[in-house]
């Protein structure tokens, strides 16, 4: 074991100098990102944090080959994702359960559309419902299920193929604070099973510390990396992480960065006033 | 069983009706014959095996037509649904036709295909087609674009999206259609036999009694066939319905 762990698995993503922009050309017209350039190595765990509307659903997007950049490039190994691949798995904000289905039909489905026969794909999703604590549930509907269930439900969808790269858009956002640390605390032991590369979208500065080897922070709108904050604390780590000082040091620098990048949006106002 | 005796009990009420109309009003028979008249009639049109020589021909027509109606409605609405092309392209032809009156139409579809059994069935497909095909578009861009997105994700194709997510999200609007479309295929069947020269049908059964016979029990009778066929393809309907759609 290197002290990393096996990261044979895993694949590395660069994202370099990539723009965004949605709508028709004109004052309606938003740009998500621009120049935004990253690089995550194989096996890491990255967290991207920042404001609402900063762009990085859309990074997530970019990565998974639901969407192609305007300008710049994005590469999986080196190649670029193509949607459905089988190289990057990925967990929206929602679980998007379909609903006239069981849970493990549910969890079956990238299986299912990979061309796999029924009993092997119902073996492999009661094993990964299992992994994520819910192999009781193989049988219900989505609507059955309480939020947290249905968000252990989308993480085995995501987890089933064992997908190089792992995409996570807030996956926990809709739970209460007690619930989130469990499941922060579990997806960190799921992580140091098997070293994918992840990459964990969030608002929550103690969820980037707990999880993160390093806390990517973006700038509001356009987005782009504002400062990237590697968070070098031993694993495993627990979600009361924040009462080491040198935890609390680092949660505080994300924090500064964070501030930091508002005030640059926040510039140009003050130059106006300044003027006036 | 509720509901069957409610169904039982407006059945009586209705019953009672029309009844209490006929001794009030002392219509001639030609006019307005009294319940158990038409009853009484029934009984020896079923034992002469009138009734059913005509009905057979129309539960045919009525089967086929709805089939192959729905059937093509369903694809084309699949289509529409899917394509927004297809749509521009077909949907001002489709919407055409239906405004055209089938009344109109008919007679010209009878000459066009020989006047006979298919002409009729061809009638009941056209008039049913337009409900279900724009049920099943508008079903089908009723799917929830966040699922389907879950989908592409995975690397659904186009054709694995519509199995799973489209049509499945659509069932409850297409079984609309279904049931406004199995009741038209009954118009459509009598509208086409009247517009054919066939000697065979319940229309035809209609027309013979209405103005060859002035037997207006046997057109009661004939409409309340109408009326149990009706009936039954839309109960019909109705439990294919339960069985397929997930509430």
């Amino acid at each position: 074991m290197t002290p990393r762990g096996s990261a044979s698995g895993a694949l590395g993503v660069t994202i370099d100098d990539v723009g965004v922009r949605f709508g028709v050309p004109g004052p309606g017209r938003v740009t998500a990102l621009a120049g935004l350039t990253l690089d995550v190595p194989a096996g890491s765990f990255t967290v991207v944090i920042g404001p609402n509307g900063c762009g990085k659903s859309t990074l997530l997007r970019l990565v998974a080959g639901l969407l192609a950049p305007d300008s710049g490039s994005v590469r999986v190994d080196g190649v670029a994702p193509v949607a459905g691949d089988g190289r990057v798995g990925l967990a929206f904000q929602q679980p998007r359960l379909v609903p006239w289905r069981s849970t493990l039909e549910n969890v079956a489905l990238p299986l299912e559309l990979a061309g796999i026969a029924a009993p092997r794909r119902r073996a492999a999703a009661l094993e990964t419902l299992e992994r994520v604590g819910l192999a009781g549930a193989a049988q219900l509907r989505p609507r059955e299920l309480s939020g947290g269930m249905a968000q252990r439900a989308a993480l085995a969808r995501a987890l089933i193929t064992d997908p190089p790269v792992l995409l996570l858009d807030e996956p926990f956002s809709a739970l209460d604070a007690l619930t989130r640390e469990t499941f922060d605390a579990e997806l960190q032991r799921l992580w140091l099973e098997r070293r994918r590369t992840v990459i964990l979208v969030t608002h929550s500065v103690p969820e980037a510390i707990t999880l993160a080897d390093r806390v990517v922070v973006m700038t509001p709108r356009p987005g782009r990396v504002a400062r990237i904050v590697e968070v070098d604390l031993p694993r495993p780590r627990s979600a009361d992480v924040g009462g080491d000082a040198h935890a609390a040091a680092l949660g505080g620098e994300v924090r500064e960065a964070l501030a930091a990048a508002h005030a640059i949006e926040l510039r140009p106002w003050a130059e106006q006033e300044g003027a006036a | 069983m509720r509901r069957l005796g409610g169904a039982l009990l407006s059945l009586a009420a209705f019953l009672v009706v029309w009844k209490t109309v006929t001794v009030i009003g002392g219509y001639p028979v030609y006019i307005l014959p009294a319940p158990e008249v038409v009853a009484e009639r029934g009984v020896r049109a079923v034992s002469t095996g009138l009734l059913w020589h005509h009905t057979s021909l129309t539960l045919l027509e009525i089967v086929l037509g709805f089939a192959a109606g729905a059937g093509a409605a369903l694809v084309t609405g699949v289509a529409l649904g899917k394509s927004v092309v297809v749509e521009r392209v077909l949907s001002p032809y489709i919407v055409a036709a239906q405004a055209v009156p089938i009344l109109a139409l008919a007679p010209l579809l009878d000459i066009w295909f020989g006047g006979g059994f298919l002409a009729r069935v061809v009638v009941c497909a056209l008039i049913v087609f337009f409900p279900i095909a724009i049920a099943t578009m508008v079903g089908i861009r009723s799917a929830d674009p966040l699922l389907d997105e879950m989908l592409r994700s995975l690397g659904a194709r186009s054709a694995q999206r519509t199995r799973l997510l489209e049509i499945p999200s659509a069932l409850p609007v297409i079984f609309g259609g279904l049931r406004v479309g199995v009741t038209l295929a009954v118009i459509g069947a009598v509208v086409a036999e009247w517009a054919s020269a066939g000697s065979t049908g319940l229309g035809v059964l209609i027309n013979i009694a209405n103005q060859g016979l002035f037997d207006t029990p046997l057109m009661f009778v004939a409409l309340a066939t109408l009326a149990v066929l009706g009936l039954t393809f839309y109960g019909l309907v109705v439990l294919v319905e339960r069985r397929l759609v997930v509430r």
